[in-house]
């Protein structure tokens, strides 16, 4: 890498030249401005769990963040073509979860698009032959049964975690981050993200697992008015320089039915750590199942805020399972971590870090620049020497 | 000249070798007689399986990595270490294998020595595996390179005394091909061992893990066995046909540095960037193409000993078209920038990585064809031992450090990143070869001629030699305007003197070119 950093002014350039042209290109909202609202028009905090709602608002767009552990923890992203649009919660209604409506995105008109993730059950089986294929599975854990702490907030994120009564101790942690701006996240992953997304880190951390070969499932739900997201991609990226060793990312899109636009989307790679700093040996990827339509009815029971915003919710579910078969079982660190970008859009697309730009093009152009002048000094010492030497004859 | 001394005994030989043998009065069979035929191929045998044991173990941690890794706990650096530390002690052996071998042991103990050295260094890094401790392997390792690289000097050594001037292209191609065959079985067997051992301890872990290794070092000690039976062997034939022990004849002035020219240092720059984008990337590569490719272990560790399966047929039939064509630098051209496509195909495509490594095999054979024998056209003949030791030294230093630099930036960026600043090694190499290709232009193209160019030239020094010894005919004049071409002519003749089915590197008396990197 020395060969690389000394003589990088010449790629600066090169880099420079491409960020402005990544800029030109994405030429779609970069920036927004946040505003959170812990339990938007409720004198006190109701029981039962929070709900977040983060507004984003862009150039002529609002982005709706709304994160409630009423029941299932959801997330739920309204997208409005009006910079000016709000929520309304009726929170009476609300709370009693038995009907839709209770919640409102105004002007209704403005809204483009609407999803959202449940974050459903936490399945457990025993992987006796080591084998990871779920079978032998314990009772699951309900996550709408679960006791959610209060929600704690700390800048553009929030912090939501629970535990089953069952549980002695740990907890399943909920992370959402929501963003500005592009960027990146801190830690593996990292994945890239951009002002239409928001991320979240699932954490199951010190729960003591029922069985000695224990592995773990999400069951994941995603919800949708019209189109909820449905088919899962498998995008392969030569680019594994911030997830080191991971050349896949997993993109459960929505897309209308006749075109291919991707409305929204999750985006995840199929990997997660086994600590909370992790190095790569900690990593153990992760699989995912076909995702299947669901009962919308059972799904709104589940969640106060699918109930309330969704008057007739479609939901499609899919399992994402961790470990593979000769990889250590959750008992050896007892910690999981798995992260998941959502958003509305098309997912964002890595690119080259200009790390690797600026020295792929030393090092090729170098070779290049030495070969053209060294022809050009041995052409002109070549043109110098013959007319030298003929010199003496006349 | 050396040049007449070495055929004048090549006659010679031949000569005995119709003789009766001179054996103690009475005739002996075939088989136990020294100087015949039978006798020496059974000789051969045990040299092949001489340096089987060392090959074989080198790549055991390549061909176990995701197993090390995972019963040892270790990040992909600290598994590195590995052969970091095989590499260190041959930073100065390289120097004085072939003195130690000469002065110090006699061939036949330093033999035995250095067979001891890698056997018992395989059992310290299989305990070191049995109860846990990695720095004991590491220790293992060290002792395992102390014994490797000068291992396979002696087994040179060896062959020179019982083959010059008979069948030495022969067995120096099958010392080669004993020599990748240990390291393709290794490749391709060891993950089997494992799980055998590891159904018999019942667990994986470090258990099975040390128990796998002490398997392996049966080849060292097979190896070992073999040692021993030659300085029987040697020695009964020193007894019976009174002929001396063998001698690597390497002298090594580590003064001669400070004269090495410009061109000889771009060498060294082009050996290093170059070999450090080879072996650190043999070491590492199973998981690589498990982890980007979705090959079975199986099929991985296929895929990364291809690299030395297709060198063993390619170096034999590249030497002979790189022998009959000259033109070194150019080779040397092609073959770096073959490899450095081979690992951007690897780093930006999903291509099938067979044929970047297949690739990558044969650039690498042509490498070896091209880049080492131009070490004899710019340094004097006596300086070349030198001249390869430091070249060897530099190179395992360059190993050493690059082994280590590669896993670090593999636990914290990846395979891309890791890739790329492969690429940017191979690059550095490239940068030094266009420089030598022009900095040879510039100083009369003696690296890049042809080989009929070579051939009239070699003719003109000797006549031009034969005239020198009449001074009387030649005005001072004419003496200098040949006296440089004389000594090109020299260093011509050198090469011209080591066999064609073989490429030119393997000189029959330089030690150091029997090393892993010429070697395998």
């Amino acid at each position: 890498m020395a060969t690389a950093a000394e003589p990088r002014s010449g790629a600066v350039r090169v880099i420079l030249t491409l960020c402005v042209f990544k800029l030109l290109s994405g030429a779609e909202t970069s920036s927004r401005q946040l505003t959170i609202e812990l339990n938007p028009g409720s004198p006190l905090a109701p029981p039962g769990g929070d709900l977040l709602h983060v507004r984003a608002v862009g150039d002529n767009d609002t982005l709706h963040y709304l994160l409630s552990s009423q029941g299932a923890p959801t997330l739920l992203l309204v997208h409005t073509d009006s910079p000016s649009s709000t929520v309304q919660v009726n929170w009476i209604q609300f709370l009693a979860r038995n009907s839709s409506g209770s919640l409102k995105v105004e002007p209704e008109s403005s809204v483009m698009y609407s999803g959202g993730v449940v974050f459903s059950r936490l399945l457990e089986y025993d992987d006796v032959n080591d084998t990871a294929e779920p079978s032998n599975f314990f009772p699951p854990y309900e996550l709408q049964n679960f006791t959610w702490s209060r929600l704690q907030l700390s800048g553009p994120t929030a912090l939501l975690c629970g535990a089953a009564t069952t549980f002695t101790n740990g907890s399943l942690c909920l992370q959402l981050s929501v963003f500005d701006s592009e960027g990146r996240g801190q830690t593996w992953p990292r994945l890239l993200h951009s002002a239409n997304s928001s991320q979240l880190e699932v954490r199951l951390d010190g729960v003591l697992p029922r069985a000695m070969h224990s592995r773990f499932l999400l069951e994941l739900q995603a919800v949708g008015g019209a189109y909820p997201l449905s088919r899962v991609e498998v995008r392969h990226s030569i680019d594994d320089e911030f997830t080191p060793s991971i050349f896949k990312v997993s993109e459960w899109v929505s897309v209308e039915n006749s075109s291919s636009d991707v409305l929204g989307f999750a985006q995840w790679k199929p990997v997660a750590y086994r600590q909370r700093h992790p190095v790569l040996e900690d990593a153990t990827p992760c699989h995912h199942s076909e995702p299947q339509p669901q009962s919308g009815e059972a799904t709104a029971a589940s969640s106060a805020l699918i109930r309330a915003f969704y008057p007739e919710p479609k939901v499609v579910g899919l399992n994402v399972s961790f470990g593979l078969a000769g990889e250590k079982f959750y008992n050896s660190t007892k910690f999981l971590s798995w992260t998941l970008l959502v958003g509305v859009g098309s997912p964002p697309v890595d690119f080259f870090s200009p790390l690797v730009i600026a020295i792929m093009a030393v090092g090729l152009g170098t070779p290049m620049i030495l070969l053209l002048l060294g022809g050009v000094y041995v052409y002109v010492r070549k043109r110098a020497a013959s007319t030298t030497a003929y010199e003496p004859i006349n | 000249m050396a040049d007449f001394d070495e055929r004048r005994s090549l006659l010679g030989d031949e000569d005995e070798d119709r003789e009766t043998p001179r054996g103690p009065g009475r005739p002996m069979l075939a088989i136990c007689d020294p100087s015949h035929l039978l006798h020496r191929v059974v000789v051969l045998l045990f040299m092949c399986f001489l340096g089987f044991g060392s090959y074989f173990c080198y790549d055991n941690p390549a061909a176990l990595q995701t197993q090390v890794i995972q019963d040892m706990n270790l990040n992909t650096a600290k598994f590195m270490q590995l052969y970091a530390w095989y590499s260190w002690p041959n930073v100065v052996l390289c120097f004085f294998g072939g003195f130690l071998l000469d002065r110090v042991f006699g061939v036949r103990l330093g033999t035995i020595i250095f067979s001891l050295f890698v056997c018992v260094g395989q059992v310290i890094f299989a305990t070191g595996a049995l109860v846990n401790r990695f720095w004991l392997m590491e220790v293992g390792r060290f002792v395992f390179g102390i014994g490797g690289e000068s291992l396979a000097v002696a087994q040179n050594t060896y062959a020179v005394n019982w083959f010059k001037g008979k069948e030495l292209n022969l067995v120096f191609g099958l010392q080669l091909s004993m020599a990748r065959l240990g390291s393709t079985v290794n490749m391709n067997i060891m993950g089997w061992v494992y799980s055998k051992v590891e159904d018999m301890v019942g667990s994986s872990g470090h258990t099975a893990l040390g128990g796998s290794l002490m398997i392996a070092a049966v080849t060292c000690l097979f190896s070992l066995v073999c040692a021993l039976v030659l300085a029987f062997f040697d020695k009964r034939a020193a007894r019976i046909l009174q002929k001396e022990e063998g001698n690597t004849g390497e002298v090594i002035k580590l003064t001669d540095v400070k004269d090495f020219p410009i061109t000889l240092w771009l060498i060294f720059i082009i050996c290093v960037g170059y070999y450090v984008a080879v072996f650190p990337f043999i070491g590492l590569g199973q998981v690589f193409f498990i982890e980007k490719f979705n090959f079975s272990p199986a099929q991985a560790r296929a895929v990364n000993s291809i690299v030395y399966i297709i060198s063993a047929p390619a170096s034999p039939i590249l030497g002979f078209i790189v022998d009959r064509t000259g033109r070194n630098v150019v080779w040397v051209i092609i073959a770096v920038v073959a490899t450095l496509c081979a690992h951007m195909m690897l780093a930006f495509t999903f291509w099938n990585p067979w044929i970047a490594m297949s690739l990558l095999g044969v650039s690498y054979s042509l490498l070896a064809c091209a880049l080492w024998p131009m070490v004899a056209f710019v340094v004097p003949e006596h300086q070349l031992g030198t001249a390869y030791g430091f070249m060897q030294s530099i190179q395992n230093l360059g190993l050493a450090l690059i082994a280590m630099a590669a896993g670090a930036i593999l636990d914290t960026k990846g395979y891309l990143v890791l890739e790329v600043f492969f690429c940017a090694c191979i690059c550095l190499a490239l940068m030094a070869v266009v420089m030598l290709y022009f900095v040879d232009y510039l100083r009369g193209g003696h690296l890049n001629r042809s080989a009929s160019d070579r051939a009239k030239l070699q003719k003109e020094a000797t006549s031009a030699a034969e005239m020198k010894r009449r001074p009387s005919r030649l005005t001072k004049g004419e003496l200098a305007r040949l006296v440089p071409m004389s000594a090109f002519g020299l260093r011509n003749r050198y090469l011209s003197r080591l066999g064609t089915q073989l490429p030119d590197h393997y000189s029959t008396h330089l030690s150091s070119l029997a090393h892993r990197s010429v070697l395998k």
